[in-house]
């Protein structure tokens, strides 16, 4: 289609662009300014004297480079691989589930069942998060079932444990790979399974040579959809975490809110921010290598 | 869908009528409504209701659960409260950096309330910038059941044998206090190897915590969630007085945190008159024996002992006897050790 | 695909479900229980229902979400449609910077944005109030809209666009008779994402209201800090079933021939 007069676009992203550019661009330009600032004695920012010096004794690296000291590293491989397990476990579990939707469900039924997955995603994530502590805690109802049924004697202790953070986190992201998942699935020629049958392909080797590359696309955007927002969790983490299983997000969260470290919250910021970026462009270039033009 | 548009148009329109119309005039809106930042449970409804009532000026209460949260909104220079309530050492900490208003006593008639004990402390001189509020310890609440010898040190707080059962104030001061009550020290201790010590200690303590809280401590040991919980004298209290054979509350034998938590304006709150009127009207003996009633701490207002509970009067965990009160010391600002002692919290709570 | 491998999925497909709505069911169920701290059932009563409406916090909070939640979703559609035009259906200078910049704000964690945000208002000395919850809002709305919005866009048949011009109507009213009436269905699911999505937001909120500015995850957040009683888990049941209004709402919206037929 001929495209309009290119200037026509600028009034209309003049808008967006200023918003954006006001709102989002500075505070990021801002933070990542202060993160290489230092904390003053009570918090916030403590005024550089000399800026030619401290930017030649390397002083300005601080927190980056306190960043990288062990504790730190720890928070971060562990919000890797609780990230990762979510990932894997929603993906294991929604492949199956997505399968019957997309494709083995009696079609009068299938509106239906979609609608009762997005319900969830539609719900707000904090009561979703709020189920699981009244559930997990030592009064809760699985304790209670538990105890009371007497195959326990003394109620377990779930709540407050990395265990229940991973509850939390499957239980939440599940429709965020439900859905993509089924998306993918849902455009699958079925003829080409039925070539595949019909040259002899068996069971599990249509599955893996066929089904499986084609719904690549909802597998990939599942695992984005996931796996990002995981890294960067603070809710369920707080709420179902207690002493144990913090993450990077309370870390930030604690620095800005609590401990008063700007400087030091802002350089853990931007250390997150480049690893989401980083993970996106590969996505990206996946998806470009597929011959893909949009992400989304 | 053009439906659609105008009605969210209309939506917008209408919201930001009734927005500005609640900001309007500096002067008229100055009475009208005041912000207060408060702890949690420390601030009864009703009281607040009362006063919505008698002045017509709305209260908007905000809460918060630690000293160093009043500082960071303080701090950020945009939040907009009109009356805080930091404790004894935050009160000394935020005077310095500007961040209060001296306080008009002239228009507080009802100072005259307060009990002398707790005016002109250390932290505030001639009270020129707070007024006390409520006071109270700092011990352990424990389960008697499951815990089968009386506690009276910090050491349960560290035992193995309660391990995942503990819980700990989720508050730097407290936590290093209960640390270095144990080794022998002050809680306002400034030796950087004795802090390294005491956040060893913490660290090491950390597999045997189960969380970390200053809301709902008294709640999760009445739910049995933890058998050993550091906590607040008042809310601990509250919960032994609901399970008397059950739970327990003691200050421990080395001592503990003694501290008074005060009324005050942040510089450049913008309703004035509105917190002068809040502030006088808590220091009502009335008013101020409804909240100790309701939240289960002690106030600084000697005017309110008459019509204080006879039950809360007698409770020696809300008013101890004088013995109690000799172990205790009150937290002190550490100046620029406060820096050190943030970062090794930082690194116990990242474990 | 042999019929016990169709009953192991559907089977599996069962659990899935309940896994999903047990606790949700349970949540709701237990708001009607008249123990206080423990999961015994004690008894059917709408007490704490009953509570919920005494409780003047709870109104302010639910009002100012909704406020926050219409205002951002108005201004939204309003920045995101055009912004969404543009990429859709011209070539200039600097398209992909923009696309770049309308990802980033759904790409970059809560926390993140809400840190950065809190120091940006803080730098310019802009008090926090239930208006920087806007800003915040909009920031992160404005690009699911373009996205959505701009999705649509491709997908529809050049050929109309074209016949209209053909015609001679000149490229404003080529949009307001035409590309709006058939990018609708979009607009109308972009705005019902962030609606839906503001509504909701804790993290990036915590961060930035001000006084007075308590929406209604953060009040129920506060709840829960305070301790786990029945009282949330009422609150819990009514915002769900606010949901599932919403999105019975939206489908019937969506559905209604006068929404998304358009003059033809």
């Amino acid at each position: 289609m001929r495209p309009w007069k290119t200037r026509a676009a600028y009034p209309l992203l003049l808008p967006t662009w200023l918003v954006l550019g006001i709102f989002f661009l500075a505070p990021l330009g801002l933070m990542l300014a202060f993160s290489f600032a230092a904390r003053g004695t009570y918090g916030g920012i403590e005024p550089v004297g000399d800026l030619g010096r401290y930017l030649r004794s390397g002083a300005f690296l601080a927190n980056y480079v306190r960043s990288l000291g062990w504790i730190y590293l720890k928070i971060g491989w562990r919000s890797l691989w609780m990230a990762a397990l979510t990932t894997v476990l929603c993906l294991t579990v929604s492949f199956p589930a997505a399968y019957y939707l997309a494709i083995l469900a009696p079609r009068r039924w299938k509106g239906l069942l979609l609608g009762l997955v997005v319900v969830p995603f539609w719900t707000s994530f904090l009561i979703r998060t709020y189920a699981w502590m009244f559930i997990l805690r030592t009064e809760g109802l699985l304790n209670l079932v538990l105890v009371g049924s007497g195959l326990l004697h003394r109620p377990l202790e779930l709540l407050y444990t990395q265990t229940a953070v991973m509850i939390g986190l499957v239980y939440g992201e599940l429709p965020f790979m439900i859905l993509p998942l089924y998306a993918s699935l849902e455009k699958l020629d079925r003829s080409l399974l039925e070539a595949a049958a019909d040259l002899g392909a068996g069971r599990s080797q249509s599955f893996w040579r066929v089904t499986v590359p084609l719904s690549l696309p909802g597998i990939a955007a599942g695992i984005v959809l996931v796996f990002i927002p995981s890294l960067g969790q603070f809710v369920v983490s707080d709420l179902l975490g207690g002493a144990r299983g913090m993450l990077l997000g309370n870390l930030i969260q604690n620095q800005f809110a609590v401990a008063r470290n700007q400087p030091f919250g802002s350089a853990l910021a931007f250390e997150l921010m480049a690893a989401v970026l980083i993970l996106l462009l590969a996505y990206a270039a996946y998806v470009k290598r597929r011959g893909g033009e949009e992400l989304l | 869908m053009k439906r659609f548009f105008l009605i969210a148009c209309a939506a917008a329109a209408l919201a930001s009528c009734r927005d500005t119309q609640e900001r309007a005039g500096p002067a008229k809106a100055a009475s009208r409504s005041v912000n207060v930042y408060i702890w949690t449970n420390y601030l009864p409804q009703e009281v607040v209701a009362d006063f919505e009532r008698r002045t017509g000026i709305d209260v908007n209460v905000d809460t918060y659960d630690s000293n160093e949260a009043v500082l960071a909104k303080l701090q950020s220079g945009v939040a907009d409260y009109d009356v805080v309530v930091p404790s004894d050492y935050m009160v000394k900490v935020l005077v310095p950096q500007g961040l209060l208003q001296p306080l008009d006593h002239a228009r507080l008639p009802h100072f005259e309330n307060l009990d002398p004990r707790f005016l002109n402390q250390a932290f505030d001189r001639g009270n020129a910038h707070s007024v006390p509020y409520l006071w109270g310890t700092t011990g352990i609440g424990y389960d008697k059941e499951k815990v089968k010898e009386p506690i009276d040190s910090w050491r349960a707080l560290f035992d193995e044998r309660y391990a995942g059962r503990i819980l700990m104030l989720d508050d730097v001061r407290e936590a290093f206090g209960a640390a270095l009550k144990l080794m022998g020290r002050s809680i306002n201790e400034k030796d950087p190897a004795a802090l390294r010590k005491a956040a060893a200690m913490l660290t090491a303590q950390k597999r045997l915590v189960r969380t970390y809280n200053s809301s709902d401590f008294a709640n999760l040991l009445a739910a049995g969630d933890v058998d050993v919980a550091q906590g607040w004298n008042g809310e601990m209290a509250e919960v032994v007085a609901n399970a008397p054979g059950r739970l327990a509350f003691i200050v421990p034998k080395e001592g503990g945190t003694l501290w008074i938590d005060n009324l005050a304006i942040p510089k450049g709150a913008r309703n004035l008159d509105a917190a002068y009127a809040f502030i006088d009207y808590v220091l009502e003996a009335a008013t101020a024996a409804k909240i100790v009633n309701a939240v289960h701490y002690a106030a600084g207002n000697q005017a309110a002992w008459p019509l204080i509970d006879e039950k809360i009067r007698r409770d020696a965990a809300i008013y101890p006897p004088q013995e109690v009160l000799d172990r205790c010391e009150l937290i002190e600002d550490l100046g620029e050790t406060l820096r050190l002692m943030d970062e090794l919290w930082t690194e116990v709570k990242a474990q | 695909m042999s019929g016990r491998h169709r009953r192991l999925l559907a089977a599996h497909t069962a659990i899935v479900y309940l896994f999903l709505y047990a606790p949700i069911a349970i949540l709701v169920a237990f708001s009607f229980n008249a123990a206080r701290q423990t999961a015994f059932w004690e008894g059917f009563t709408l007490d704490w229902y009953r509570r919920l409406l005494g409780n003047a916090l709870l109104f302010r909070a639910v009002r100012n979400s909704l406020l926050v939640a219409g205002i951002t979703t108005a201004a939204a559609v309003v920045l995101g449609t055009p912004a969404a035009l543009a990429l859709a259906r011209h070539e200039f200078r600097g398209k992909r910077a923009t696309q770049a910049l309308l990802y980033l704000p759904v790409i970059i964690p809560e926390v993140v944005l809400g840190a950065a945000l809190v120091t940006f208002f803080g730098a310019v000395e802009l008090r926090l109030s239930l208006w920087t919850v806007v800003v915040a809002h909009v920031v992160f709305s404005v690009s699911y809209v373009a996205i959505v919005v701009r999705a649509r866009l491709s997908g529809l048949d050049p050929s109309l666009e074209e016949a209209a011009r053909d015609l001679g109507a000149g490229p404003f009213e080529t949009f307001r008779r035409v590309t709006l009436p058939l990018a609708a269905p979009g607009i109308l699911a972009s705005a019902l994402l962030v609606f839906t999505l503001s509504i909701d937001d804790y993290v990036i909120t915590s961060f930035v209201a001000g006084v007075g500015a308590t929406t209604l995850p953060l009040h129920i957040y506060s709840m829960l800090k305070v301790g786990v009683t029945p009282e949330v888990n009422a609150v819990s049941t009514l915002l769900l079933a606010g949901t599932v209004v919403l999105i019975v709402l939206a489908q019937r919206l969506m559905q209604d021939p006068a929404a998304t037929g358009g003059s033809r």
